[in-house]
């Protein structure tokens, strides 16, 4: 996700690492390095070169708090600064009411669409679906095939040439609904005539919120694109899409301070399950390397039971079989691990890629295996010989290979989470998080 | 189109063009005065050397010190435009390597000097163009044209164009349904292959989309149709159970052209994913879309240049006759405000 500009600026903050004094030279090359890694991510150019000015004059005048190295003076600042630039999260209420949808073409409306269904649906509210796309052909079977999926009530017209009239519609036949969703066409800052049907579908809906959704890969034509947009029908939030690209989303920030509004939604995948809330805390964390234990456990306790995933335990670094056991049935109510594990505090581990490319055939032959294996067996895997291991594979119709193959991963996991309490000490970031969490 | 980089562009060409200038009056002795004050630089064109051939040959020597603040803007101009980083570095290498110590006779026209060096550069990080119909008419038939990308850049529009752009060139065409996954991809491609009376080979929803595009090939063969166009389910470039089914893809119909599809908005990304999809799957032309929203362009020469493959075309709008094919000359001279 994020953790390519996570990692730039990490380097760049490694070079303060052991310093006693703020130095100028020092400040400004890791000012330079910051910019480098915010135009890579898509920052608007002014963005930058003013959060830049502002962190070079802070370091170098404000006196470092007492016990605080240089180090954590200056990302202390940058930390501030970036949060500054982002803004507080949009506002989401579990109650009644109509979102309009906005954005350019193929930035992911119609998918982020049946995602928010779902989202309120899981939150225990009645969701309704407008589908007020008459431009691009199949753009109704796309919503609605996804809301017959999630039970959602989806309204439109395939041979309706006029979005109006379907909205119009739609709000009569979803009266039952408690929050309603209109998903528009795509529509680019040029096109005047679309422009207007814009705001003559905000007029008719009269809605609560207008969230802008943006392409995660946005670059700086971010910017002009919201603007012209907030003029049109007054943006009071963007939602971040297809973030589980390597894109960094850097352009939704020039939208925000465009549009003056937050971030409300991250989308992160292509099943209506992907969809995260935004935290401006957490991204920054995760831009910074530090983790985001937040996010992870506001999205655990929402599917899972508490003890069905022990965080802590995982990161004192005893992970035994029966740990991976439970992970595993969460992983399925959770997303992949990949979404999972960036969200952990890991500092600059790389994990190996290989940890990731885990299929959910494999995840389930990996249940059935684990599930022919005694309590003991799970808590301690160091049990297995080879006796055992014969005994399992077959209990599982599994062959011995697989077996060894399930030990063998367990061991990776085992030991990247050792690793990541051992670094920890790297970038002290107990202590940061304490420190972020204060203020 | 492309009118923020093209105005920029131009003052930026003014600026080098006077920061030249101003050098220019300077009588030989007063060059000689300075060159006793100022402390022997370790720079390339020394200043003794400027004397040289100040007095000898009558001509002038482009340093770097004169370009270094036009430099920095060009930089910033071309990253306002969404030229991405890397790229952005390159053009600046080129035009300092070919300004600096470079010589110019004094009653030579700076522009000319300037406007040729800008041109040259941004020409050889352009690549060139792809003519797609004198590939057709110079290969055997069918042609088979594999579309790949991540979600949402336009394959399935870009498709619907190129196969009505072919047909008025004379091509008979077919589409093979490949996007079997995207819930309304095939109502989608459908829809559109009917207004434009094409036949499209598709399977149900969830098929292997392998067994799609094959189908759609030997249906080409039995038909003698020129041209196959295989449309494919957005991907993302870090997802390797999906870039090897595009992989298995490729195999099995066994494509002459891979035609990489992104959006001209996109920013610093599009170098990655560029470059990830062409080392994974290959890329041999490249398709720009929603150029229209994009009145800068950058990413068309970010995307031309890192994946080191021609731009074919340029999708301009939502309409099927929305799509230019891609002459980097012209591109470049509208840019640049020279007419060709």
């Amino acid at each position: 996700m994020l953790d390519r500009l996570g990692t730039t600026l990490k380097d760049a903050l490694k070079k303060l690492a052991g310093k006693t004094v703020i130095d100028r030279e020092a400040v400004d090359e890791l000012v330079r390095d910051l910019q480098r890694a915010l135009l890579q991510a898509d920052v608007n150019v002014k963005l930058v070169m003013g959060l830049s000015q502002a962190i070079k004059t802070r370091s170098l005048q404000e006196e470092p708090q007492k016990g605080m190295s240089v180090r954590e003076h200056v990302l202390r600042i940058v930390y501030q600064e970036l949060v500054r630039l982002m803004g507080p999260a949009g506002e989401v209420r579990l109650e009644p009411q109509v979102i309009l949808l906005a954005g350019l073409q193929g930035s992911g409306k119609t998918t982020t669409a049946a995602k928010l269904a779902r989202y309120f649906q899981r939150k225990g509210i009645r969701p309704g679906v407008i589908c007020a796309d008459t431009f691009r052909p199949g753009a109704y079977e796309q919503l609605s095939t996804h809301c017959a999926r999630i039970n959602v009530p989806c309204i439109g017209d395939p041979e309706q040439k006029d979005a109006l009239p379907i909205v119009k519609a739609g709000l009569t036949s979803l009266a039952g609904a408690e929050v309603v969703i209109v998903d528009t066409q795509g529509r680019h800052a040029l096109e005047e005539d679309l422009i207007q049907e814009i705001i003559a579908i905000n007029e008719i809906t009269r809605a609560t919120h207008r969230w802008l959704v943006l392409d995660a890969a946005i670059g700086q034509q971010a910017r002009e694109q919201a603007q012209r947009f907030h003029d049109a029908i007054t943006i009071d939030g963007v939602i971040i899409t297809k973030m589980d690209g390597t894109a960094k989303g850097g352009g939704s920030l020039s939208a925000v301070a465009e549009t003056k509004s937050g971030i409300v939604f991250i989308g992160s995948g292509e099943t209506v399950e992907d969809l995260e809330r935004f935290d401006p805390d957490s991204f920054i964390s995760r831009l910074l390397g530090m983790g985001d234990l937040k996010a992870l456990v506001e999205r655990a306790e929402e599917t899972v039971k508490t003890e069905d995933l022990d965080v802590n335990a995982m990161m004192r670094g005893k992970f035994s079989l029966r740990d991976m056991y439970k992970q595993i049935e969460a992983l399925n109510k959770m997303g992949p691990l990949k979404q999972i594990m960036s969200m952990l505090p890991m500092g600059n581990v790389e994990l190996p890629s290989d940890v990731y490319d885990m299929t959910s055939t494999k995840m389930s032959r990996y249940r059935i295996i684990m599930d022919s294996m005694t309590g003991a067996e799970l808590d301690d895997p160091g049990l297995i010989g080879s006796a055992r291991l014969h005994r399992i594979a077959k209990g599982a119709g599994a062959s011995a290979d697989e077996v060894r193959e399930l030990l063998k991963y367990h061991k990776m996991m085992k030991k990247t989470l050792k690793g990541v309490r051992g670094g920890a000490g790297k970038f002290n970031l107990q202590r940061l998080m304490k420190k972020f969490g204060g203020m | 189109m492309f009118e923020g980089l093209k105005s920029r562009l131009q003052q930026i060409q003014a600026k080098i063009g006077s920061s030249v200038h101003e050098e220019e009056p300077l009588p030989a002795g007063e060059v000689a005065e300075t060159a006793v004050l100022g402390s022997p630089e370790k720079k390339a064109p020394s200043l003794v050397d400027k004397i040289k051939v100040l007095v000898t040959d009558r001509e002038l020597i482009i340093s770097d010190k004169d370009l270094k603040e036009t430099l920095d803007e060009l930089e910033i101009v071309l990253l306002e435009n969404d030229v991405a980083l890397s790229v952005t570095e390159e053009i600046l290498t080129r035009v300092r390597r070919d300004l600096t110590g470079s010589r110019r006779r004094i009653r030579e026209d700076v522009e000319t000097v300037i406007i040729t060096t800008l041109r040259s550069a941004i020409l050889s990080v352009l690549g060139e163009g792809f003519d797609l119909i004198a590939y057709i008419k110079t290969h055997e038939r069918p042609v088979k044209i594999l579309f790949t990308g991540v979600n949402g850049t336009g394959k399935t529009t870009t498709i619907a164009k190129v196969g009505s752009y072919l047909r008025k060139q004379g091509f008979s065409v077919v589409i093979g349904a490949g996007d079997t996954f995207r819930a309304g991809a095939l109502a989608q491609i459908d829809l559109h292959a009917k207004r434009l009376g094409i036949k499209v080979i598709q399977h149900q929803e969830g098929a292997d989309p392998s067994a799609v595009l094959y189908d759609a090939v030997q249906y080409a063969l039995a038909h003698h149709v020129d041209v196959v166009l295989a449309d494919t389910a957005g991907r993302f470039h870090n997802r390797s159970n999906l870039m090897s089914q595009l992989g298995k893809m490729k195999r099995v119909m066994q494509p002459d052209l891979v035609v990489y599809v992104d959006e001209a908005v996109a920013g610093n990304d599009a170098v990655t994913r560029a470059a990830e999809f062409d080392r994974t799957i290959g890329a041999d032309a490249v398709v720009l879309t929603k150029a229209d929203m994009d009145p800068k362009g950058g990413a068309a020469l970010s995307i031309a240049h890192t994946i080191g493959k021609p731009v074919m075309f340029l999708g301009t709008g939502q309409g099927y006759d929305d799509i230019i094919p891609f002459v980097p000359t012209a591109i470049v001279d509208e840019l640049l405000g020279v007419s060709a």
